[in-house]
């Protein structure tokens, strides 16, 4: 059974991970630019990642996709901490340097477009380290998302280091079906 | 290590099996509930499973709730707890249910105190995190007397009787010049 859709967006694709992705993953997990990416991923992680790819999306806990342009995989757009009772998400968007970043915003959009309609998300988050990417950050903020906080040493980095998480949001208006639903239940 | 900690005015113990009508009279009055959001409960039998479930949250290291005793009267006057550990990132969350007499930095700073001293030096702790609706002003005016700081908020966090509800985040942390502050005078500020 199929988890996870496949979505067009302009100029691009994004669909299901599958076995042939494992050495895009690896580098993308290496480049070191965003939390959890490390020097130490490997072929090992990166099949688990897939596994966990299609087991998150069956029971709605999250969900992963490659973003393929041209017929290459440049990127990855993932939802963790998927609560389908409050009809929200949390994000994560790696990509690699061939990806440009109007390519990622439409990636993006396209995605959270998809999930508002199918499966009604409203409430996107991003969690950042004010040592992230910033030109993820700047993706991010031309989609919509605003920073709402600034979680004080939220993420331990090291036995004795804690980072700053910077909370991006982007809070969709309820469907007037999805209103109207909740107010005859 | 004890669990169960004395403040000058203040039992901060755990629940025992006579306690559920305590639970119940607290968690049954609208104005302790309001602003967490949730409804007062209607049966006692809600603050059974309430008790029980602060029990197996506890074994299963999610949560630690303890009740507030008042010395003079004996009468259990708030109940304050630590949720969702998070020991990876040594982080929790502090709530407080208290009566509206109570509600006051005098008797708060006495009972935070307490708990968020055990939180740092016995379960090396080093983030504890308090989300107050924007509603709650009294909340929050004690939260920046004690000096937490505002991390700012999170939208939309959870739908209640079809109302989308925002939470104000506040923090306090171990290396926080204020909780120093507070080691060195045994106490938060009281006003």
């Amino acid at each position: 059974m199929k988890f996870v859709a496949n979505v067009d967006f302009n100029g691009g694709q994004l669909r299901p991970l599958d076995q042939s992705d494992v050495d895009t993953i690896v580098k993308l997990y290496q480049k070191q630019t965003l939390a959890g990416q490390s020097t130490t991923a490997s072929t090992e992680h990166a099949e688990r990642m897939i596994t966990l790819s299609v087991q998150m999306a069956a029971t709605q806990r999250g969900l992963m996709w490659a973003i393929e342009i041209d017929g290459q995989m440049l990127g990855m757009l993932s939802l963790y901490d998927w609560q389908p009772t409050s009809l929200k998400t949390l994000m994560r968007l790696d990509v690699l340097p061939g990806i440009t970043q109007q390519q990622q915003v439409d990636a993006l959009s396209t995605g959270i477009d998809f999930l508002a309609k199918k499966y009604h998300l409203r409430n996107f988050s991003f969690h950042c380290l004010p040592t992230d990417d910033e030109a993820m950050m700047s993706t991010i903020q031309q989609v919509g998302f605003i920073q709402q906080a600034c979680l004080r040493d939220f993420r331990r980095i090291s036995q004795t280091e804690f980072s700053d998480v910077l909370v991006f949001n982007k809070i969709l208006e309820l469907a007037p079906e999805t209103q109207h639903e909740g107010e005859s239940a | 290590m004890n669990w169960n900690l004395n403040t000058e005015h203040y039992y901060v113990r755990f629940a025992h099996e006579e306690d559920i009508q305590n639970i119940y009279a607290l968690l049954g009055t609208n104005d302790v509930v309001k602003n967490h959001p949730k409804n007062p409960m209607v049966v006692e039998a809600q603050a059974m499973d309430e008790a029980r479930r602060m029990v197996m949250q506890f074994d299963a290291k999610e949560a630690a709730f303890w009740l507030v005793e008042e010395k003079a009267t004996g009468k259990v006057v708030a109940r304050i707890s630590l949720q969702k550990f998070n020991w990876v990132n040594a982080s929790a969350q502090l709530r407080v249910d208290v009566f509206s007499d109570f509600k006051t930095q005098s008797a708060l700073s006495e009972m935070i105190y307490a708990v968020a001293t055990l939180a740092y030096e016995d379960l090396s702790l080093h983030r504890l995190e308090w989300f107050l609706m924007s509603a709650d002003k009294c909340f929050i005016d004690i939260a920046k007397a004690f000096g937490f700081n505002h991390d700012g908020q999170l939208m939309n966090f959870l739908e209640f009787e079809g109302s989308w509800i925002d939470y104000q985040v506040f923090s306090l942390l171990k290396t926080d010049d204020v909780w120093q502050q507070a080691i060195k005078a045994q106490g938060l500020p009281q006003s």
